[in-house]
């Protein structure tokens, strides 16, 4: 008992630092990008968000098999050796969770700007001060949205057990972990996982909410 | 797009390059050889084979041994794309092809056991200690009338490419049958669907034995006949750059020592064990079975 519960512990910590370092990666360039989207009001700007907004219900199994040919020793990537390891998840959660933190950044920004800056002038704000106001309540918001991107990289399963390859201490992440154990009849300690993802995706969601509530109460 | 935004955007960029690079950099330290092994579900989920690395690695600790556990279809699929070292399966007439295509070469079988078919305890097809493929005609008699279910595996892993041989050798195709029912997905669930329709399916004994609890509905029915014979086989992969280490890997699994841990697994857990070894005496009698399964 003492060894599972030190393997379930591995696992977890595995999957809270491979998604991440996923959601770091998509939050590198996510911001840049929305920024940029948002000062340009221009129609190719616009199609860019829409594209970006279908492609937040992309299914994981498809983004998984696409990345898996073009990083295996075949594909036009394979010389990086980079499939079946955990950065390969990382690449592939961070390239599934980009078209949500562009969504959800580009979306509360344009929002807030029409809103909170024009209120706090309107108020009788100096620039500077409604700046301020403007970056407290786009933290919040680029907190929200970093949390919605983790939460999915944490809980999806197509790219870890594609291009991870569900690999004992290595790539084995809570997802793959419940799925193997699923195969192996083992539906108990599968419960006992999905307990432990199902815990973590809470933790992530009321802290959204939260947020959430807190920035519209002010 | 302005100059600002620009600027901005390639700095973005170099910033996750870099952390890429150091991230990389991280997890490819240390100098142990990976040795990458393409393996089937059923061998991998009963646990055999994370034993069998764990002995490996005491006496090589420099390889370490990773498993992608897949279906034999898929297995030898990904040694043809260069991303296996070694790859162990239980399909001989899939591995014949790939065999022929020159993918893997240098062949060893390391364990065998048996296919059993299990259906529901009260039988509605009355195939209890039939011959295989009498069973499958009379299962297919029932399933006709009504009686029966049919669960298949319909992924093609070599469960299913064995299961699709009985068919054919009893002369009958269920395909599209509203009785014949395909879950595409491992041997546990298989056999969870069911057990849940209390219907037929084919599955190899050790996943049957370690899962056999939870199937309080379904019982072992037919379990004699060559053609119930899994073999499992260990190849080398020919694009593999570590040719070297997985040959190690597969002297160490036929050797006496891994054909021991093999022998024993699972004995003191289910009362018998899940897979035999290969004796010098049964050798040449399993080979000449694999020749005829590849033949189909």
């Amino acid at each position: 008992m003492e060894g599972l519960y030190q393997e379930v512990l591995a696992i977890t910590l595995r999957t809270l630092w491979i998604s991440g370092t996923a959601t770091i990666l998509a939050i590198s360039w996510s911001i840049p990008l929305s920024l940029i989207l948002i000062s340009s009001k221009n129609r190719i700007s616009i199609f860019i968000q829409d594209l970006f907004n279908a492609l937040i219900s992309l299914p994981t199994v498809v983004l998984g098999l696409a990345l898996y040919l073009i990083l295996s020793k075949s594909g036009p990537l394979g010389f990086l050796g980079l499939l079946y390891t955990p950065l390969a998840i990382s690449i592939g959660q961070s390239i599934l969770i980009t078209p949500i933190l562009v969504s959800i950044i580009t979306s509360s920004f344009q929002k807030l700007r029409d809103e909170v800056w024009e209120t706090a002038i309107t108020l009788g704000a100096s620039e500077f001060q409604a700046s301020i106001a403007l970056l407290r309540e786009g933290t919040l918001l680029l907190i929200r949205a970093i949390l919605a991107g983790f939460n999915r990289a944490v809980g999806e399963l197509g790219v870890a057990l594609i291009v991870g390859g569900n690999i004992k201490g290595f790539t084995r992440v809570l997802t793959t972990t419940i799925a193997l154990e699923l195969t192996k009849g083992n539906f108990e300690l599968a419960i006992y996982l999905g307990i432990v993802l199902l815990t973590l995706s809470t933790i992530v969601t009321v802290a959204i909410r939260s947020l959430g509530i807190r920035g519209a109460y002010r | 797009m302005s100059s600002k935004a620009l600027i901005i955007m390639v700095l973005a960029i170099v910033l996750s390059v870099a952390l890429l690079s150091l991230v990389y950099m991280l997890s490819t330290s240390g100098k142990q050889v990976v040795l990458r092994v393409s393996t089937t579900t059923s061998l991998y989920a009963t646990g055999l084979l994370d034993r069998l690395a764990d002995e490996f690695s005491k006496e090589h600790p420099n390889i370490v041994v990773q498993f992608i556990a897949v279906g034999s279809g898929e297995a030898l699929r990904k040694a043809e794309l260069g991303d296996a070292d070694l790859v162990l399966v239980h399909a001989p007439s899939l591995a014949r092809k790939y065999l022929e295509k020159g993918v893997i070469y240098g062949g060893r079988i390391f364990a065998y056991n048996y296919f059993v078919i299990v259906g529901p305890k009260n039988d509605p097809a009355n195939i209890a200690g039939l011959d295989p493929i009498e069973a499958m005609k009379k299962i297919y008699e029932a399933g006709e009338k009504g009686y029966a279910k049919f669960v298949s595996r319909g992924d093609n892993s070599g469960t299913h490419v064995r299961e699709l041989m009985l068919w054919r050798k009893a002369g009958l195709n269920p395909k599209g049958k509203p009785w014949y029912i395909e879950t595409g997905s491992g041997m546990s669930q298989t056999l969870m669907v069911a057990h849940e329709y209390a219907a037929y399916t084919l599955s190899d004994i050790g996943t049957y034995l370690k899962f056999s609890s939870k199937l309080t509905e379904l019982k072992v029915l037919v379990d004699k006949g060559d053609i119930l014979v899994n073999i499992y086989s260990a190849y080398l992969v020919r694009e593999s750059k570590n040719e070297k280490y997985a040959k190690k890997f597969i002297d160490f699994i036929v050797s006496d020592k891994g054909q021991e841990i093999i022998s024993s697994y699972g004995g003191e857990e289910f009362g018998r064990p899940l897979f035999y070894p290969v004796k010098i005496a049964s050798i040449e009698e399993l080979k000449r079975m694999w020749n005829e399964l590849a033949e189909e």
